[in-house]
């Protein structure tokens, strides 16, 4: 299911800007999104969701104008989206929230409520706890119980917002493989700080700041925004004060630094591999210089 | 709409807040007024059941509302609060489907105890008198009387926490109860007594017992009190204009929230 965003703007009272003409296509598969607190990138998914209107500019998901109507319900009937800090019903279990959702989803035969609700739970393994009421859930379980809801109506578009915050590196990795597994012939758009996350299940992505798109591409091409830039500097002085710090690494009797920096930060330094996180912070880097305001 | 309606109603009848507040109100009210335990309720008339059930209904619509406003004020905004209301508000379930749906739920919830107390009472009546036309007086009375109050009551008190907190609309809720509905008319400017009031004075003394004494216990134009224009005296056609205000009230109220949630969503 493919997304167009068309000078999308968004601006809220006292003229907040979160987005600024932004103009992207989201093809099939899963899509990452990344960017810093306040990038704008939860506004772009409440749009797509349907849950806020932008100020200008146009949404088409897989040819409905989310604009009309019936554009927008035609997607929200294909829709599936785990909002960030997803609440629940505490006194309601697993279970029934989850025929509550189904419900007004559009399920409406109970056999059917039934059978999928049984599957999703064991897609997600709380079959064991589907009974329980969620006041006594971990928030990885609230986590799960949401994608859980989020699938209900098998979507073709899954619209996930900083789906691993205040997970455990266990539940986070679970969690990023259900989603690598679910995106199949699905747009499953993946909204995140984590940079690993999206490493770790996306080909293509976009990054944001300030309400402006910086990047859109595949991973790789991201990654290679650092290319020559990255360095370790193994030293027991001081840190390197030229370029930028990513991680410092005790090692010996000194401590292993990688800095990205255009030029060698330091006589020792040696060049070393850049990750998709030495590219995004390398772009954000280069994009607070082009607009420091 | 039927689903919100069916879920918001179990969840609000097992609400143990619910049933402990209820708890406490009848408790305080049966302590102050001990006629709830004699069997003409204080009205006197040995094995009258209207008589009774009226009085019942005078009884249990004057405070046991204060506790259902403020047992309904949370349910709209507590979506909101709990972060549901996200992943609600983007299934194709339309947003004017669901407050209605919640509007029925919550509310049929809320009453029930209320219910439980009315018609318990006039079972005890029934059975004490011999008198099973107490429980079709109980049913008009509780119809007729209380029902339309609670029907403004339940969306002035699930919608007005969309515009300030709940606590706060709490507080609002229970001097607008006794400034409005319980105060005597004579004594400040009030719509106590008026069309607007919700306790049902105008469907027993227009309809249910147009025979009582209007110089014993007077309904409409209070001596001395202001805004007297908006009480006229009581009739069989001012009783059902009491109650078209009511629901009008109610649909009205409904109707702005749903303005303003849609008026949100930009």
């Amino acid at each position: 299911m493919r997304i167009e965003l068309t000078d999308l703007t968004k601006t809220y009272k006292g003229n907040v800007h979160a987005l600024r003409g932004l103009n992207l296509d989201i093809p099939t598969g899963m899509y990452g999104l990344l960017g810093s607190n306040g990038a704008g990138k939860t506004t772009l998914m409440r749009i797509l969701v349907g849950l806020i209107k932008p100020t200008s500019g146009t949404v088409r998901i897989g040819g409905h104008d989310i604009a009309s109507g019936e554009g927008k319900l035609a997607v929200q009937r294909t829709l599936g989206y785990l909002p960030q800090n997803l609440g629940v019903y505490p006194d309601l279990t697993a279970r029934r929230f989850l025929d509550y959702i189904a419900l007004l989803k559009g399920l409406d035969s109970r056999t059917e409520r039934r059978r999928r609700i049984n599957e999703l739970l064991e897609v997600v393994a709380l079959t064991e706890e589907a009974d329980r009421k969620l006041k006594g859930f971990s928030g990885g379980m609230v986590q799960r119980v949401g994608i859980a809801q989020a699938l209900l109506t098998d979507p073709r578009l899954l619209v996930v917002d900083e789906p691993t915050t205040g997970l455990d590196p266990e539940e986070r990795i679970r969690f990023r493989n259900l989603l690598s597994q679910l995106a199949g012939d699905r747009t499953v758009l993946l909204s995140t700080h984590i940079v690993d996350d999206v490493a770790q299940t996306c080909r293509s992505l976009a990054v944001l700041a300030k309400g402006r798109l910086v990047f859109h591409g595949d991973v790789g091409a991201l990654v290679s925004r650092a290319a020559h830039q990255v360095w370790t500097v193994t030293t027991s002085g001081p840190a390197p004060t030229w370029g930028r710090v990513v991680s410092a690494l005790p090692e010996g009797t000194g401590v292993r630094y990688r800095v990205i920096a255009a030029s060698p930060p330091d006589p020792t330094a040696r060049p070393t591999d850049p990750g998709l996180e030495d590219g995004y912070l390398a772009l954000m880097e280069s994009d607070r210089l082009t607009h420091p305001v | 709409m039927i689903a919100t309606m069916r879920y918001e109603f179990h969840m609000q009848l097992r609400s143990r807040a619910m049933w402990v507040v209820y708890a406490l109100v009848f408790t305080v009210y049966v302590a102050v007024d001990r006629s709830f335990f004699t069997l003409y309720l204080g009205r006197g008339v040995e094995g009258e059941p209207k008589t009774a059930m009226l009085a019942l209904g005078t009884m249990v619509g004057a405070l046991m509302p204060v506790a259902y406003g403020c047992m309904v004020a949370d349910r709209l905004v507590r979506d909101t609060r709990l972060g549901v209301a996200g992943v609600l508000d983007t299934t194709p379930t339309g947003q004017g489907s669901r407050l209605i749906g919640k509007y029925l739920g919550v509310c049929a919830a809320t009453a029930a105890p209320i219910a439980l107390v009315f018609f318990g009472r006039a079972i005890v009546f029934a059975v004490a008198e011999g008198e099973p036309t107490a429980l079709g007086w109980a049913s008009t009375t509780f119809l007729l009387t209380i029902t339309p109050g609670l029907i403004f009551i339940g969306a002035l008190t699930l919608t007005g926490p969309l515009l300030i907190s709940p606590m706060i609309f709490r507080v609002l809720f229970v001097v607008y109860w006794f400034w409005g509905n319980l105060i005597y008319p004579a004594m400040m400017p009030t719509i106590s007594g008026s069309i607007f009031d919700a306790t049902g004075g105008y469907m027993e003394f227009g309809l249910l017992s147009p025979e009582r004494d209007p110089n014993v216990i007077p309904y409409g134009p209070y001596p001395g009190a202001a805004l007297n224009f908006l009480r006229p005296v009581a009739s069989p056609t001012v009783a059902f204009l009491w109650l078209g205000t009511m629901l009008a009230l109610a649909v009205a109220v409904l109707a702005l929230a749903r303005l303003h949630l849609a008026r949100k969503a930009t």
